[in-house]
């Protein structure tokens, strides 16, 4: 995917906007004069204004329900590593309280060769956009926008009201927006290597959005983080007991407009004398080609990505060192 | 021109004009010492600027935050969770010292680009050979050969900054025991008299041989030049093959007999000749031997008076000395003493002409102990053998084997043959107009503390000086730090082997970074650290194995002679001059005369080299008739006395 705007000089930085906006030029403005401010550190080390944890009931797919397997000895198996980043900045248009948001999305696969990693077809996909109410904005600062040839996502959904709102919640929007392409880009990566490669991928986070990998066997999705536990009554105590190399009788997700998926919860380290969470991941594969033989399978592969460990990431105990390297390799390059 | 890898500079590590960093791959074939180009990125006034530098720090990282995440990582385990799916990143992150920049101006930090292996014409502009290696005015010394990965280029030292008279001197520093001090001096003097251009004139060296059998062979092939040897012989376009012309000096034992060097199985004898000196010589260089503190201004008055007044001519004084004297020879000084003394002593005389009657005591016994000190090189008879002053030969090595004197007549040969060679080259007409003056252990000659001595401010001297003339001292020592700090400094060119980590430890390796220094510390045989004035920074090269036999290996070869007798000796002696000379015929020739005698009349036929070298030598020897067999005079019988008469006589 290429990135949303591009200038003749070849800088796609937010530098590089900011500059054509100040340069460009239209009648009744002066050019050079201040367009927009930065307003403080990148959205992503703000707190997000999250949905509230919740349990989430779900339909058992294995027999013995509410029971733990150990899954055997670790086996390598992954080819590649998917995850993507995001990085966004608000900006502000002079006496104008509405958020104009620059993300910048990438993502990346990274293979391994040789147990070395490399990005796969040897290039990240990277995407530059603005977000913003576009009804909200003052016609002059739109039509800025256009002569420096700089296109404007616009957060407001096809009709919603343009009136004035907090702008914390267009905030909100804008980076829900700039989340979703980020997961465009993961997604069509996904894809590519489904469609070509007939290897396992070790997808960061949940597999039943990715189109047509979700329904590949190829794909395996590892989710970290747990706001949304599918448990219930004692199948939560059985998660949060998982002994180091079990997991949980898998289940079945259903999401409304996505792809089913057979999930399950995997322990990766031995969690006594930490939080229950420690080292709990929860896994989603193909729903299609689900068999309790292949959850163990598929539990061994992840096991053996433990090492090496990720550290320094605070997030060491359930991350993968290839998903790591996918983030600092796209750190290095946004 | 491959990728090595690219230019990074960060807030924390800077490039600056003088230094850059960049980073390759992990197999990437750069290490210490590697001789890098930087294509910059940036045009700078409409061209992009070439920058040329040598590896001198590395530094290798991973994506590990503090050692304790990679113990964690492995469960405190060292030997667990071998099988990790996934190397870890790994960074391998150089930097460089630069070299030069072109174009040179303006001077700029070395700014972003790509990292590319120097090629052979690359190591040339970067060590600024292309000025000196130009066609026609070629002044290039092949010094070794720089390799890393799959180049090897030839490293040049400029003839001008070598031997004069741009720079001069070349210092070698190195531990002991690893023959790179000795061999790389060898292999230079053959690069230097395969390549110095004839038009700057003709040049010969001068070793001083102070231990062992070191520079003994160095007209014998080498016992094993393995083919790596000969391809960089080849490579550099030096011939493999040991020196032609070697002219081997040594004074004699102190017995006498036989000449003292390790050189001495009679296979080897051709070209070593004796070296003596009479009074005239050793007199000119007396406070070398005279301690000062011993001599005092008086004593030193006298010896003046007798280098002016006394020697070499006919001196009289009627009222002290018995006869005329012409001393010319420390026995005739000997005799001219006596006879002083005896004239003082017999008119009670306290002083002569000046000088107290103790002074001149002193000053004889001094003097005349001369002549023991350095017995086998002071004659007392004034025999002179010397080097071949006004007749050195273009590319000869004359060698003189100093190794097992005393240190008194090690100074002695040293100074007075250095003077030599210094008034000859003022005066051209030595032969040749540059002389190389090897010398080892310059930290016992040299030394950056101790007693001014003679030999010391001479090597200063040398050094300061030498480049004009055409004197250039090659020097050697294991602690460069030991040596006085203006002879290392003039040298324009400083060569190192292996070093020994506490002189590494030394202020004057400073300017060398932590592991060039590590690398000079662990350096292979015939590997070298060059300094050189054309060359911004230090590089590493491999010389070959010099093409001569090695001292070792020499002296198994030709073993040493055994000890001679007197008739052994002359006979030996002479037949290099005349091989029809047998032991029977010396025999028969000494058989009469004394020892002090027939060595005067060797020493003195060697001296002359007479077309009929036995009747010459016989002619030495004074006449002496055999005694022949006398009959007894018949006895005449008593007279029997009568027995009956006791006075009947």
């Amino acid at each position: 995917m290429a990135s949303t705007y591009d200038f003749a000089e070849g800088g796609t930085s937010i530098r590089d906007a900011l500059r054509a906006l100040k340069n460009a030029s239209i009648p009744g403005d002066e050019p050079g004069s201040s367009i927009v401010t930065a307003a403080g550190p990148a959205l992503e080390l703000t707190p997000a204004d999250t949905t509230p944890p919740r349990l989430e009931p779900v339909t058992p797919i294995e027999q013995q329900t509410n029971s733990t397997r150990s899954v055997g000895e670790p086996v390598v198996a992954f080819a590649a590593f998917l995850d993507g980043i995001q990085t966004s900045h608000a900006y502000y248009a002079e006496g104008n309280s509405t958020p104009i948001v620059h993300g910048t999305v990438a993502a990346v696969i990274r293979q391994r060769v040789n147990r070395t990693l490399h990005t796969w077809r040897s290039v990240p996909l990277i995407s530059h956009a603005f977000h913003a109410p576009v009804a909200l904005l003052t016609p002059r600062l739109v039509a800025r926008f256009h002569a420096a040839n700089i296109p404007i996502e616009d957060t407001l959904e096809p009709g919603d009201a343009p009136d004035e709102r907090h702008p914390m919640e267009l905030l909100a929007l804008a980076r829900n927006a700039v989340q979703r392409r980020r997961e465009a880009l993961e997604i069509a990566l996904a894809e590519s290597w489904t469609d070509s490669e007939k290897e396992p991928l070790f997808i960061d986070g949940g597999i039943s959005a990715a189109g047509r990998a979700s329904q590949s066997e190829f794909s395996v999705g590892v989710v970290k983080s747990h706001r949304t536990l599918y448990a219930a009554g004692d199948s939560l105590k059985v998660i949060t007991g998982l002994d180091e190399g079990a997991r949980t009788t898998a289940f079945e997700i259903r999401p409304k407009y996505r792809s089913p998926v057979a999930s399950w919860y995997l322990r990766l380290r031995d969690a006594r004398g930490r939080d229950p969470f420690f080292g709990l991941v929860r896994v989603e594969v193909a729903r299609a080609s689900f068999t309790s033989e292949r959850a163990d399978e598929v539990s061994r592969w992840i096991l053996a990505e433990r090492s090496p460990v990720s550290l320094p990431d605070k997030r060491w105990s359930t991350m993968a060192y290839g998903i790591r390297d996918c983030e600092e390799y796209l750190r290095a390059l946004v | 021109m491959s990728i090595l890898g690219r230019v990074v500079a960060t807030e924390r590590k800077p490039n600056t004009p003088h230094e850059f960093h960049f980073w390759t791959a992990l197999d990437s074939p750069v290490g210490i010492g590697t001789i890098v180009k930087v294509v910059s990125a940036q045009p700078v006034s409409g061209a992009l600027p070439v920058v040329y530098g040598v590896v001198v720090e590395g530094f290798g990282y991973t994506d590990v935050e503090t050692p304790l995440h990679e113990v964690l990582g492995y469960d405190g385990e060292p030997g667990g969770d071998l099988g990790a799916p996934t190397r870890r990143t790994e960074i391998r992150l150089y930097s460089a010292a630069v070299l030069r920049h072109v174009p040179e101006e303006p001077l700029q930090p070395v700014s972003m680009g790509t990292v590319h292996l120097a090629s052979d014409e690359d190591v040339a502009v970067a060590l600024r050979m292309d000025g000196y290696l130009t066609p026609g005015a070629n002044t290039g010394i092949p010094v070794g050969l720089y390799r890393s990965g799959a180049t090897a280029s030839p490293v040049y030292l400029d003839a001008d900054f070598l031997l004069g008279p741009e720079a001069a001197h070349l210092n070698i520093s190195g531990v002991s025991g690893l023959a790179t001090k000795t061999s790389a001096v060898e292999w230079l003097l053959a690069s230097i008299f395969a390549h110095f251009p004839e038009k700057k004139g003709r040049v010969a060296a001068v070793c001083f041989n102070v231990k062992g059998p070191d520079l003994c062979f160095l007209d014998q092939p080498a016992a094993k030049l393995d083919d790596a040897d000969r391809a960089l012989y080849e490579r550099l376009d030096v011939p493999a093959e040991p020196f032609k012309d070697v002219e081997y000096y040594a004074p004699y034992t102190a017995k006498g007999y036989a000449l003292n060097t390790l050189r001495s199985n009679e296979a080897l004898a051709h070209n070593v000749k004796p070296l003596t000196w009479g009074l005239r010589e050793v007199l000119q260089y007396a406070e070398v031997l005279l301690n000062k503190d011993d001599v005092d201004a008086k004593a030193d008055a006298l010896i003046d008076f007798i280098k002016e007044r006394v020697v070499d001519q006919e001196f009289t004084d009627p009222k002290y000395l018995t006869s005329a004297h012409r001393v010319q020879s420390f026995g005739e000084l000997e005799r001219w003493f006596r006879d002083l003394l005896g004239g003082m002593e017999k008119q009670n005389a306290e002083s002569w002409r000046t000088h107290h009657v103790a002074t001149i005591r002193k000053v004889r016994n001094r003097l005349t102990n001369i002549s023991t000190r350095c017995r086998g090189l002071v004659t007392d008879d004034g025999t002179v053998s010397d080097l071949p002053f006004g007749e050195f030969r273009d590319r000869a090595v004359y060698v003189v084997d100093v190794a097992n004197l005393e240190a008194d007549a090690q100074d002695l040969i040293f100074s007075r043959i250095v003077s030599q060679l210094r008034e000859h080259l003022e005066k051209r007409d030595l032969g040749v107009e540059h002389v190389i003056v090897f010398v080892d252990e310059l930290n016992k000659y040299a030394p950056s503390d101790g007693p001014d001595t003679y030999v010391r401010a001479m090597l200063l001297d040398i050094a300061e000086r030498g480049r004009y003339l055409g004197l250039v001292l090659f020097a050697a020592q294991q602690f460069r730090s030991q040596v006085h700090r203006r002879v290392v400094g003039n040298s324009g060119t400083a060569l190192f082997g292996r070093m020994d980590p506490d002189e590494l430890a030394t202020p004057g390796y400073a300017t060398l970074s932590p592991a060039t220094r590590t690398k000079l510390s662990t350096l292979e045989k015939g590997q070298l650290l060059v300094r050189h004035p054309h060359f911004s920074q230090p590089v590493f090269v491999r010389f070959p194995r010099p093409a001569v036999l090695s001292g070792r290996e020499g002296v198994e070869r030709f073993p040493q002679a055994p000890e001679q007798t007197l008739e052994e000796a002359i006979t030996r002696a002479l037949r290099a001059l005349d091989n029809t000379v047998t032991l029977e015929w010396v025999k028969d020739a000494v058989a009469l005369a004394e020892e002090e005698e027939v060595l005067r009349a060797r020493n003195r036929t060697l001296q002359a080299k007479p077309e009929d070298v036995k009747a010459y030598f016989r002619a030495q020897l004074k006449r002496r008739v055999r005694s022949e067999a006398t009959g007894n005079p018949p006895r005449q019988p008593l007279k029997k006395s009568p027995t009956d008469d006791p006075y009947g006589f």
